[in-house]
């Protein structure tokens, strides 16, 4: 991972006098219009970290797209991150290795014949725990990158919900490599119980839309990308 | 040197860095899981030794690597190449199997030896190939070798790969620098 870290300020005043204000956008926020205002903003006011990876590999890219992603959904005026799957990863993860340690420690302390019986224990559940998280990441985990949430108060309370995952496909003769976006939304109220609306999209860039030839990612040109894409899918099943 | 990382560390949250250090820790978790599952398997306690001397030559060399199983239930032979440890020697010792002795299972007669020798109960004694006289004097006082002193019996070999073993023994601090250089490549290493 290589991201030089230098204080960067745009100054785009054409942008910036909406993102200024953003207490006024959120009296009116459950209005879509509001919200994709403010999401196409990209507020330019921000400071901003540079971001500079190695542009020859997708991977990279895609882990600071995915970054970049994060930081800017996670926004006290846009959604509220959920982790819930980055803490069960971290959850069965650090519980295996615990496992590991302890078999580890105690076949180390007692004579090999007498700890085999806890050893075997020990080995058996870290290996059912590895495959358990294996098949967590594989089939439930999948491509997410960002599970969002936001409350809204307007006559009654909607909660909105938000799932974000991404792909990146490499590149081929015809085309560049790319980043493709998948967003999964939902709003309710009352706790959930009810459904106000649901939309799906999908959207893909290739990386050389963000990405400069030395490898600095415009973070602005990518939020702005984001934000048009949530804001499509939140307009797209209105009140 | 690591000003840049930390300050990484401390924008992207606590989450992030204990996902890193969970991908190294998973790393040393998952090796010595598999060792200590080779060594259930094949009923030993060290089921990869290292050579270390020249006792066994030419059959075996210093940094020679020694694949080791322990049935439980089948009698060593004249002939097998086993690795001991006696109690009070911190080194394990690899040489052949020179007499096996069977003792009897205790029934109502005393002093009769059982139709079926039992492989628990086996006396040995060895020699190492390229010693002229056998391992008497490394039992600390005991006459014969019992199985419950026995690691294994060598199955199979790969020459010169022990000495990096042996290498890491006598210089610890290069170790040290692998396990460091591994512990940093996986920190600021993203899958």
């Amino acid at each position: 991972m290589a991201s030089r870290i230098r204080k960067h300020t745009n100054g785009d005043s054409a942008a910036s006098s909406q993102a200024e204000d953003p207490l006024a956008a959120s009296t009116s926020s459950t209005s879509s219009n509001a919200i994709s205002s403010l999401l196409a903003s990209a507020a330019s006011s921000v400071i901003r970290e540079e971001v500079k990876v190695n542009n020859a590999s997708a991977t990279e890219m895609k882990h600071a797209c995915d970054d970049a992603l994060k930081r800017f959904l996670s926004r006290p005026e846009l959604f509220k991150q959920i982790y819930t799957h980055t803490d069960i990863r971290l959850a069965l993860g650090w519980t295996c290795v615990f496992i590991a340690a302890g078999t580890g420690l105690y076949g180390w302390k007692v004579e090999f014949e007498k700890s085999k019986p806890v050893v075997w224990a020990g080995l058996i559940l870290y290996i059912t725990l590895t495959v358990i998280q294996t098949l967590y990441a594989y089939f439930i985990e999948g491509d997410i990158v960002f599970v969002g949430k936001r409350k809204t108060f307007d006559k009654r309370i909607v909660t909105e919900r938000i799932t974000i995952s991404s792909t990146s496909t490499p590149s081929t003769p015809t085309h560049p490599p790319a980043y493709s976006l998948s967003l999964s939304y939902v709003r309710s109220t009352s706790g959930g119980k009810s459904l106000l609306g649901k939309g799906r999209a999908t959207s893909e860039r290739g990386y050389n839309t963000f990405f400069d030839e030395r490898g600095v990612l415009d973070q602005e040109a990518f939020e702005r990308w984001v934000g048009g894409v949530v804001g499509g899918v939140m307009e797209g099943k209105a009140d | 040197m690591f000003a840049e990382e930390i300050r990484t560390f401390r924008r992207l949250g606590v989450r992030y860095v204990l996902l890193q250090i969970l991908n190294f820790a998973s790393v040393l978790a998952s090796g010595l899981m598999m060792w200590k599952g080779l060594g259930l398997i094949t009923n030993t306690e060290s089921p990869i030794v290292v050579v270390l001397s020249g006792s066994m030559e030419p059959a075996f060399y210093r940094g020679d690597l020694l694949f080791l199983t322990n049935p439980p239930n089948q009698r060593y032979v004249n002939g097998d190449i086993t690795v001991y440890k006696i109690p009070g020697a911190d080194i394990p010792i690899v040489h052949r199997v020179l007499e096996t002795h069977d003792v009897a299972v205790g029934g109502k007669k005393r002093g009769a030896v059982s139709a079926a020798p039992v492989a628990r109960k086996q006396l040995l004694l060895t020699k190492g190939d390229n010693n002229n006289i056998d391992d008497l004097e490394l039992y600390q006082g005991l006459e014969y070798l019992e199985r419950k002193h026995i690691v294994g019996k060598v199955r199979g070999f790969l020459p010169y790969v022990g000495y990096v073993t042996i290498a890491m023994n006598d210089f610890p601090q290069l170790k040290y620098a692998l396990l460091g250089g591994l512990g940093l490549l996986a920190l600021f290493q993203r899958e």
